[in-house]
């Protein structure tokens, strides 16, 4: 079998070291795409009339940014860009796997996100965002709201402060790498050519992939919206004015 | 019995463990946020889009759980152990 679990191809960098070839240019074919998409979206702005394009993109638009002012408030208003943006770029780069680029030979191809390389730097921009957001808000009393019902919960509010991003970069990663998983395994069963007395489980298994590929556009879909909606949750636990 | 049948028996009862324990513990928490959503949309039909929200929320963050036990479990059938590698150099 080819396809290897958690295989990718290394690039040598000289200040970098080994890294990821498949996710960084996969990433940034997901980046040229959205900013064309969003270009073209935005080229409609300058008619006066409303287009098609602009009335969907603004359906997906609307429903983040509502639900980014209802739970953060007035306040969260300079921040409903990023949200925006981090769902579209989750929601592309999760449903980019399914272009079988890789069996193609090209050196780009699966989900980005399938590699926790890259959903744990997400996870870090929104940790780093929470805290740097918080302390232009409150001040550096915001470190203390580490300390805030009881001096003595002190140490548990730290663990979960730090288990926030690990939680979150691990959510994304497992349940992306484990939809590309279950495509290996399914190809293993069909390669490995099982025959259980009058019926031929290889060919009887090649139905399995169009149902996981169904899952796979839900839980995409719906890992993109948990993440940018627990996004949301800490910035308006962080931002909050008193517990 | 050589030790390769045992290391492959025992992941082999390991994975079964963790597959039945997290689909177990996951089905449990998916009944109990969908039977709580339709109680909500029950008594509120109006609050109906905003229910479906954070329904989605909690199934996706309670899905985590069984899909990284999934994945954990995989990766210590296929990739610890390498239970297929031993089976065929069983006989």
């Amino acid at each position: 079998m080819h396809e290897q679990i958690g295989e990718h191809i290394l690039w040598q960098w000289p200040v970098f070291g080994t890294v990821h070839a498949d996710t960084i240019m996969t990433t940034w074919l997901v980046m040229i795409i959205s900013l064309v998409f969003f270009a073209w979206v935005g080229a409609s702005y300058r008619s006066a009339y409303v287009s098609k394009r602009q009335t969907v993109a603004e359906g997906v638009i609307n429903y983040i940014a509502d639900l980014a002012m209802s739970t953060l408030g007035e306040r969260g208003e300079p921040y409903v860009p990023f949200f925006i943006s981090l769902f579209i770029f989750i929601f592309l780069m999760n449903q980019f796997g399914i272009f079988p680029f890789k069996v193609l030979g090209l050196p780009f191809g699966g989900s980005p996100t399938a590699d926790i390389n890259t959903t744990l730097p997400l996870a870090l921009i929104v940790f780093f965002l929470t805290w740097i957001v918080g302390v232009r808000m409150n001040g550096p009393k915001q470190f203390l709201h580490v300390t805030k019902p009881n001096v003595l919960l002190t140490p548990i509010n730290i663990i979960e402060e730090l288990a926030r991003p690990a939680t979150l970069a691990a959510r994304l990663f497992f349940n992306i790498f484990v939809g590309e998983l279950l495509f290996i395994i399914i190809a293993s069963i069909i390669t490995a050519k099982v025959q259980i007395g009058p019926l031929n489980l290889s060919l009887a298994v090649t139905v399995v992939p169009f149902l996981i590929q169904f899952f796979n556009f839900f839980v995409g879909t719906v890992q993109a919206f948990v993440f940018t909606l627990l996004a949301i949750v800490y910035l308006s636990l962080a931002t909050a004015e008193d517990h | 019995m050589t030790s390769e049948a045992l290391v492959a028996g025992l992941t082999l009862l390991a994975f079964g463990i963790i597959v039945a324990a997290v689909a177990f513990g996951s089905a449990i928490g998916d009944g109990i946020v969908a039977s709580k959503a339709v109680e909500a949309i029950a008594r509120q039909p109006e609050a109906r889009p905003n229910i479906f929200t954070f329904m989605f929320l909690g199934v996706g963050v309670l899905e985590a759980f069984p899909i990284i036990g999934l994945g954990l479990g995989f990766y210590l059938l296929l990739s610890v152990a390498n239970v297929p590698n031993l089976l065929t150099h069983l006989h």
